[in-house]
């Protein structure tokens, strides 16, 4: 109420209305005191003078005062007074009622800002060298954690000043503190240093997103009261205030962490993650595999007998139908989602899956590997995206040239479907049926598509290879047909560049994330998106299936790693730690681990049950493009753009994990300095990133990349 | 442009030398130099669009010269047209609850390959094919293609005409007369029943099923056949018999 008399006051001295400007002055006299010495100091300041003038430096000791009224007056926690500073048309914190008396008089609210926000912008310095000096004085156990507020505090009050427009004052708060914040941050500083106007603000939705969250700390509790005891001085208001506003404190019981530890898990836009949002049940376990009635058996068994091992594999496959007779209390129900019902040709493909794994190498310290590395020549930097199906017969390409090109790896080359005119001649009956239909005329190594309009960023097989999915920068997800080698559908739902898309596990469902932020669940026979991930605070880079495909994990450029529900769209685990954008996820095959690497060159390792980080892999100089485990999940392979592709132990690192009641309930780890330990080999292309890996059914690693000459 | 790859910085021009210190700036360390022309090139074309608006505001405004007001209305105005930036994160939030809540759909088993609707495939012919003839000729064991807009995947129903008194030489009625469900589609084709004439088809497949429409389709025979019409190849004794059109018939494509 105060501020619109005030405002409306000085409308009316703008307009030259003298008259009603003091009879509203006598009768506002009488509500407060210090709204008269409000409304002296405001007319003071010239009227119908822009608003960042009109608070001159020297104006400083009669705005001290001003300074501590507006925010004694303002309710804690109370978000309304700033919005009444916010310039109208912008934004989501405009306040209801400040947008009323704003709206007609811009510059009012800009005289306003300089009371309604949180202080005095040029005092701000003072505010945070006080903060500063407090957080290095303290004990040394408390400071570490309290060091944390340097970053969040120094970016929202940078902002705040660009946002309310202060410009001169927002260039030299920069200057003088950035360097005192931690090296990880450095990308977002660069960024923020050529942020100095508010129109800048405008385009940047990932700063006016972090603008409008609050940044989680998780700090002791002890540390916690010394802040707080600290801050609810007098003169220390102002940080306070820009505290409660912009800060989440996570608060714990226990012992202060140790720079180390927080050093692990801190680093993404979001700061922290909340220890309840970690809390929900995930069914991290698998879906059972339906077991196979006797024909197969049949056909399995013959092939059995040609090697001259009769009938030994049918007992064994009872047996691995039946061991998983129990319900696994952490596998999704079998119809929680709907997955697509297994056809003849899947079942078939299931034999074939059993059959190769029966021959499959046991991979371990003792027996690593052998890398088969696939190397793109004259792609000329242009290679983008690499997938291979799972049986490792066909292998794809996306390049930035807008196509998508398809190889055969085996040498069976690749066929499309006659034409009908010819489908007509065939005999229909006959037993090699879908041979004939092949067209052997037009069969080649190599099937270039084309469609997109833009680099193709992200490409994935459906497991039944009768798909490819690619997805681009022109905003569209094309799904292709494998079997006449054309385009059938482009979806359309992002209007920005899609980085990364993959088919679910049992097809039907696949799942895209781009730079508007979200990522989307579509089915092949929807033109819209089935389920929308929204929560990101920058581009979703990364995204892929659970094994179970009840859950999507997405690495953002915001650095969390996000894990969401595909049955009702929440999010139910969030991973900070990383101090680069993710560029490559992998779940483990038990479904119990999630890998996550970036571009700091670090592999990280997750629990997805208690939602903890329970390793952490440091070796890579670059950013890591490709995570694969093993198939039985016994080797972790990572490639990176430092051109090398290296091998960790996985059994190893997830062997002994604290989950005591501290951790769990905490998050808190500690985390052994063990990657030297775990790593089995570093392998070293001539100077070829790695873009892509993939086990073969039998853990043959095959590699891929574009061979780049510098 | 090889000279301007092979100059060095020093002798640059100012203007790239700038640009250089632009991309330093914001962290870029490692760029091809053709990157420092495109970015001056961009930088060019976008001040020259921001002043000519800026001169079209003014003069509308009837005002003397371009002041500053001017083009910050220009640039205002060129922002929201040509750098949209994505949406904010409360709307995403909205539409993303919205979309959320309608749990996820069945899946229909056995239904051949999983797509949307035609309308929303990229699996229709786009492309016609002109007759040489306008002449329709009905005798028996000729077919008289009814006339069916090509691409008709939109979901207008396509209304044939046929071909003069050729009512019993069409063919394929019989087999449009119960609209094969090649994988789904809906249309029906309305072609009044007709005898159908000397008709050895076999019914082509189902394995064409799988094969969407692509332009052979029309192949050899010259039929213009639309999604749901089985291509009554076996039943064609003349191969090369041209497909007959009035082109008033056809909805503007």
């Amino acid at each position: 109420d105060r501020q619109t008399l005030v405002a409306v006051l000085q409308f009316l001295r703008r307009s030259n209305l003298r008259e009603s400007e003091e009879i509203l002055r006598r009768e506002a006299r009488l509500l407060g005191d210090d709204l008269g010495g409000n409304v002296a100091t405001v007319a003071t300041s010239s009227p119908g003078v822009a608003a960042v003038a009109a608070v001159p430096p020297g104006k400083g000791e009669a705005r001290g005062d001003c300074g501590i009224n507006p925010s004694s007056r303002r309710e804690p926690g109370k978000r309304e007074p700033v919005c009444c500073s916010q310039p109208p048309g912008l934004s989501v914190m405009l306040g209801r009622k400040g947008a009323v008396v704003v709206e007609d008089q811009p510059d009012v609210s800009a005289v306003l800002s300089a009371y309604n926000q949180q202080g005095d912008p040029t005092l701000y310095e003072e505010y945070y060298s006080g903060l500063k000096h407090f957080i290095e004085c303290s004990l040394d156990c408390h400071r570490a954690e309290l060091s944390q507020l340097f970053y969040p505090l120094f970016v929202h009050m940078y902002l705040e000043l660009v946002y309310n427009q202060h410009e001169s004052e927002a260039k030299s708060f920069f200057e003088r503190f950035h360097g005192d914040q931690e090296c990880y941050y450095q990308d977002d500083l660069r960024v923020l240093s050529s942020l100095t106007k508010k129109e800048h603000m405008k385009g940047n939705e990932t700063m006016l997103d972090f603008r409008t969250s609050k940044f989680v700390l998780r700090i002791s509790r002890d540390s916690y009261q010394l802040l707080k005891r600290h801050l609810q001085e007098k003169q220390n208001n102002q940080i306070w205030n820009i505290v409660q506003e912009h800060l989440y404190i996570d608060i714990f019981d226990g012992m202060p962490r140790s720079k180390q530890q927080i050093d692990a898990m801190v680093g993404s836009l979001a700061g922290e993650a909340k220890r309840e949002a970690n809390k929900a049940k995930v069914f991290f376990g698998l879906l059972k595999e339906p077991e196979f009635d006797v024909p197969l058996d049949d056909e399995d068994e013959e092939g059995e007998n040609e090697e001259g091992k009769p009938k030994k594999k049918k007992p064994k496959k009872d047996n691995v139908g039946s061991k998983s007779k129990k319900q696994d209390p952490n596998a999704p129900p079998q119809n929680r989602i709907p997955l697509p019902e297994l056809k003849d040709s899947d079942k078939l493909d299931k034999v074939m899956n059993m059959k190769e794994a029966a021959r499959r190498v046991r991979l371990g310290p003792e027996c690593l590997p052998s890398i088969c590395f696939y190397t793109f020549l004259n792609a000329y930097q242009g290679l983008t995206a690499v997938d291979i199906t799972d049986d490792s017969s066909m292998i794809v390409g996306g390049f930035a040239d807008s196509t998508v090109r398809v190889w055969s790896v085996t040498p069976k080359k690749l066929r499309s479907v006659k034409t009908a005119a010819d489908l007509s001649l065939i005999d229909k009956e006959s037993d090699d049926v879908l041979e004939r239909i092949m067209d052997e005329k037009t069969a080649s190594e190599l099937k270039i598509l084309y469609g997109h309009s833009g680099p193709v960023y992200g490409t994935s097989f459906s497991p039944d290879r009768n798909y490819l999915l690619s997805c681009s920068e022109d905003g569209t997800v094309r799904l292709w047909s494998l079997q006449t080698f054309t385009c059938l559908v482009g979806y359309k739902g992002h209007n920005y560049p899609v980085w990364d898309t993959q088919f679910s596990p049992y097809g039907y469902y696949f799942v895209s994330g781009g730079h508007d932020r979200v990522a989307r669940l579509w089915a092949t026979d929807h033109y819209q998106p089935l389920r929308i991930f929204a929560g990101h605070l920058a581009d979703v880079t990364c995204t892929r299936f659970h094994p179970n495909s009840n859950y999507i994990a997405t690495g953002s450029a915001d650095r969390t790693i996000r894990l969401w529900d595909v049955l009702n769209g929440n999010c139910v685990r969030i991973f900070t730690g990383h101090k680069g954008p993710i560029h490559s996820l992998a779940f483990s095959p038990n479904g119990r681990f999630l890998a996550t690497g970036a571009t700091d060159g670090r592999v990280l390792l997750w629990d997805i049950g208690h939602g903890l980080m329970v390793g952490e892999l440091k070796g890579h100089t670059d950013t890591v493009y490709a995570l694969r485990f093993s198939r039985d999940g016994e080797i972790l392979a990572s490639g990176s753009m430092d051109n090398t592709v290296r091998l960790w132990d996985a059994v190893k690192a997830f062997e002994d994990l604290e989950t005591d009641d501290f951790t769990t309930a905490t998050g808190h780890i500690n985390l052994p300095e063990n990657s030297q330990d775990l790593l089995l080999g570093t392998y070293m292309t001539k100077s070829t990133p790695v873009v892509h890996l993939h086990f073969t059914r039998r853990n043959l690693l095959l590699a891929a990349g574009a061979y780049s000459s510098q | 442009m090889e000279a301007a790859k092979m100059a060095s910085p020093k002798s640059a021009p100012k203007d790239a030398q700038v640009m250089a210190q632009i991309l330093k700036d914001m962290g870029i360390t490692e760029y091809e130099p053709r990157v420092i022309n495109q970015m001056l090139e961009f930088a060019y074309r976008y001040v020259t669009t921001i002043l000519e608006d800026a001169k079209i505001y003014s003069s509308h405004a009837k005002k003397s010269s371009v002041d500053a007001d001017d083009v910050r209305l220009a640039i205002q105005c060129r922002t929201d047209q040509a750098f949209t930036s994505p949406p904010p994160r409360d709307f995403l939030l909205d539409i993303a609850r919205q979309k959320n809540q309608t749990p996820l759909p069945l899946i229909k088993p056995y239904s051949g390959p999983r797509l949307p609707p035609d309308r929303y495939c990229l699996t229709a012919p786009n492309y016609r094919l002109k007759s040489l003839q306008k002449k329709v000729s009905s005798t028996a064991g000729r077919i008289t293609v009814p006339r069916l807009s090509v691409g008709a995947v939109s979901s207008r129903p396509s209304t044939p005409t046929l071909g003069a008194p050729s009512a019993q030489a069409v063919s394929v009625a019989a087999k449009v007369g119960a609209p094969v469900s090649l994988a789904g589609q809906r249309f029906t084709v309305q072609i009044p029943s007709s005898q159908p004439a000397a008709k050895s088809a076999t019914p082509t497949t189902p394995t064409v099923q799988n094969v969407l429409i692509n332009p052979s389709l029309i192949g050899p025979k010259n039929i213009l056949i639309t999604t749901n019409m089985v291509p009554p190849g076996a039943a064609e004794p003349a191969p090369l018999k041209r497909k007959h059109e009035d082109d008033d018939d056809y909805d503007a494509l």
